[in-house]
């Protein structure tokens, strides 16, 4: 069964519901203790914003054991008034279903595609079903810019905090602003609108397979979205505070995951990227203001330990595609104190395009490949962690823009090495 | 005591010098195919692999993934060269046949017969080998990275133990597909095997007792989170 329309009570649910203005979608997995208030969130959006709209909310699930499914299909908002809201609501909308393919949150897009697709609707949205901080507001955020500005891809924007979102900060947005020319912010928010015709797009596309069916979707739906010349916006949506992440997850297998996808999608899109200069500013909605964020831990001294073990026993794997400036850097690096500790962004890019370099070539296996920048991604962290350990917010951000700004400047470099092959 | 002479070494070696004269023909034109072995050996391999590179056979080999089951092997040569050296160095083991059966011995003609009976069971044996050491590499990079991942100290030693456990795998099936002391392998095998996990076992389960505790309380509370472990 290659589609989920093809599911008994999925296509008699779509068959009764015939269309639908807007869709939005919960992937989820577990998720029991926090998806009945993103349910509820999502449900006061619509009665709220788009009274006037016939609305669908779609969870696709994973197969949870908790009773996340039963969450959503119970949940509702008992008291509309609270939300200042006086006039007729109408039920909304919903299709539980769970979706197969790979275990993994784009195997779960796929499915909000595909019902979106049948529904024909004009604007979508997906959001996290382990969120706290979700207001009604963010679906007006999420959806608007679609409905009424004519985008077709609105990534989320938040303020995190100054530790959070490390994969973000040093490699995916780095990257994609420099590469395909946008800035923007959060390409692997995990919080976006899109147009009907760009979910339908997506569709096209046979990736279902490959990394992009797990935790490279984010990245993949960005990157699609900019690279086939779609218009797109970013939209301000306050703080993101979610459910701690399961602390058994694998960080090599998630840098695995998200910068492979990454890498592929270069791989895909030479031709794009290749022309693009300069990077410049896409529109922002919503009202910035600044939130209190929950602390996030670091232990430095660990960090360190772990980059410097890495040096110690990876270099010989390294050696192999990492230029010899970068390795004689790494060697003094490992004798270095946590005083003195520090990876400036100009190795730090080298380091990173000399790895799409190596994937493109297909030096070593993907898998070992991506696998064995985790120390020096963990010591590029600590690093940055010692660099801005007094900075305050705006601070941060400067120092990320330097290092976007570097990424940019050795952008030649990479296209030069690139033609090579 | 002349003739004494002539019959303890003046005849035998008489004799010798006869059958190495009649022998001499035989054993010349075998070196002489071996030099030819050689050459042509060398051009086959030359030539086949310019053609295979003329035919962009390491371009199909990337497109179909040949060469991503060879680089996960710690094999970085191209098709077109791996296949040229390969139809070379058969091309003179041929050579080597030949000349060994122009010799016109018969000890050695009951050899080859015995050899080409053989034969078979030495490519099995070969194909194993190649088979192992590609594993051994591949699973022994693995190896490591996931240790270094998992911020083992020991995380080389790691690496080279998987590589030579495979190794042995591999040498011990190669071995005995040879039937070379078939019993005596399997047995050396097994008990290392087996002691090599006892000693584990008991290592682990005395020595390292309060460590394993600690470990698997980290995993199962989650108490190792404290550093960046999100996007």
């Amino acid at each position: 069964m290659n589609s989920i329309i093809e599911r008994k009570e999925v296509s008699e649910k779509i068959k009764d519901i015939k269309d639908a203005d807007i869709l939005v979608g919960i992937p989820s997995y577990n998720n029991a203790r926090t998806i009945g208030h993103v349910v509820r969130a999502v449900q006061a959006g619509f009665a709220k914003y788009f009274p006037d709209k016939k609305c669908v909310l779609v969870n696709s699930d994973g197969g949870s054991t908790d009773g996340t499914m039963d969450i959503v299909q119970n949940a509702s908002i008992e008291d509309f008034q609270s939300i200042l809201l006086h006039h007729r609501v109408r039920p909304a909308l919903k299709i539980t279903t769970p979706y197969h393919g790979i275990p993994g949150k784009g195997s779960a897009f796929r499915t909000i595609f595909q019902i979106a697709d049948a529904l024909n609707v004009r604007s979508c949205a997906v959001v996290d079903s382990d969120l706290r901080s979700i207001t009604p507001e963010w679906i007006e955020l999420l959806i608007k810019p679609v409905m009424e500005g004519g985008f077709d891809y609105v990534a989320p924007l938040y303020h995190r905090h100054k530790y959070d979102g490390t994969i973000t900060n040093s490699i995916v947005y780095p990257i994609t602003r420099a590469l395909y020319g946008k800035r923007i912010r959060q390409p692997i928010g995990g919080d976006f609108g899109f147009s009907g015709e760009l979910a339908r797009f997506y569709l096209t596309k046979d990736v279902w397979q490959t990394d992009v069916a797990r935790y490279g979707i984010d990245i993949w739906m960005t990157t699609t979205a900019i690279a086939n010349n779609f218009k797109v916006c970013q939209t301000f949506l306050g703080a993101k505070i979610h459910d701690p992440k399961d602390p058994a997850a694998d960080l090599s297998e998630m840098l695995f995951q998200v910068v492979g996808a990454t890498f592929d999608l270069i791989e895909t899109y030479p031709a794009v990227w290749k022309e693009i200069k300069n990077s410049e500013t896409v529109t922002t909605y919503g009202f910035r203001y600044a939130v209190g964020l929950e602390p996030v831990s670091v232990n430095v001294d660990k960090m360190i330990d772990r980059f410097k073990l890495g040096v110690k026993e990876l270099k010989g794997i390294w050696a192999e595609f990492l230029p010899p400036h970068i390795l004689d850097f790494l060697k003094e690096s490992e004798e270095a104190q946590k005083g003195h500790f520090c990876i400036p962004n100009d190795i730090w890019v080298d380091i990173i395009y000399a790895f799409v370099i190596a994937s493109h070539r297909k030096i070593l296996n993907k898998e070992h490949l991506l696998k064995s920048m985790t120390p020096l991604y963990i010591g590029r962290t600590a690093s940055f962690v010692l660099e801005t350990w007094n900075s305050d917010a705006e601070e941060v951000e400067r120092k990320i823009e330097d290092l976007c700004i570097a990424f940019e400047n050795k952008k030649d470099f990479l296209i030069e090495k690139w033609q090579e092959v | 005591m002349k003739n004494l002479f002539a019959r303890l070494l003046s005849e035998p070696l008489e004799g010798f010098l006869e059958r190495f004269i009649q022998f001499l023909p035989n054993l010349i034109s075998a070196i002489f195919l071996l030099i030819i072995g050689l050459i042509v050996g060398w051009i086959t391999k030359k030539t086949l692999y310019r053609l295979l590179r003329l035919l962009k056979a390491d371009e199909f080999s990337e497109r179909y993934g040949i060469n991503n089951i060879l680089i996960k092997g710690g094999i970085k040569d191209g098709v077109s060269l791996i296949v040229g050296r390969f139809a070379g160095w058969l091309v003179f083991f041929i050579f080597i046949i030949i000349s060994l059966s122009s010799l016109n011995v018969p000890a050695i003609e009951r050899l080859l017969e015995r050899f080409f009976l053989y034969l078979p069971n030495l490519f099995v044996a070969i194909i194993i080998l190649l088979i192992g050491y590609l594993m051994s590499n591949f699973f022994s990079r693995a190896a490591l990275i996931a240790s270094v991942n998992a911020g083992i100290r020991a995380s080389g030693l790691i690496g080279r133990l998987v590589k030579v456990t495979i190794f042995l795998i591999s040498s011990t099936m190669a071995l005995e597909q040879l039937g070379i002391g078939r019993d005596t392998i399997v047995i050396a095998f097994a008990i290392l095997l087996g002691g090599f996990v006892f000693a584990l076992s008991i290592a682990f389960g005395l020595g390292a007792r309060d460590l394993a505790k600690e470990y698997l309380e980290k995993k199962i509370k989650g108490e190792d989170n404290d550093y960046i472990k999100h996007i």
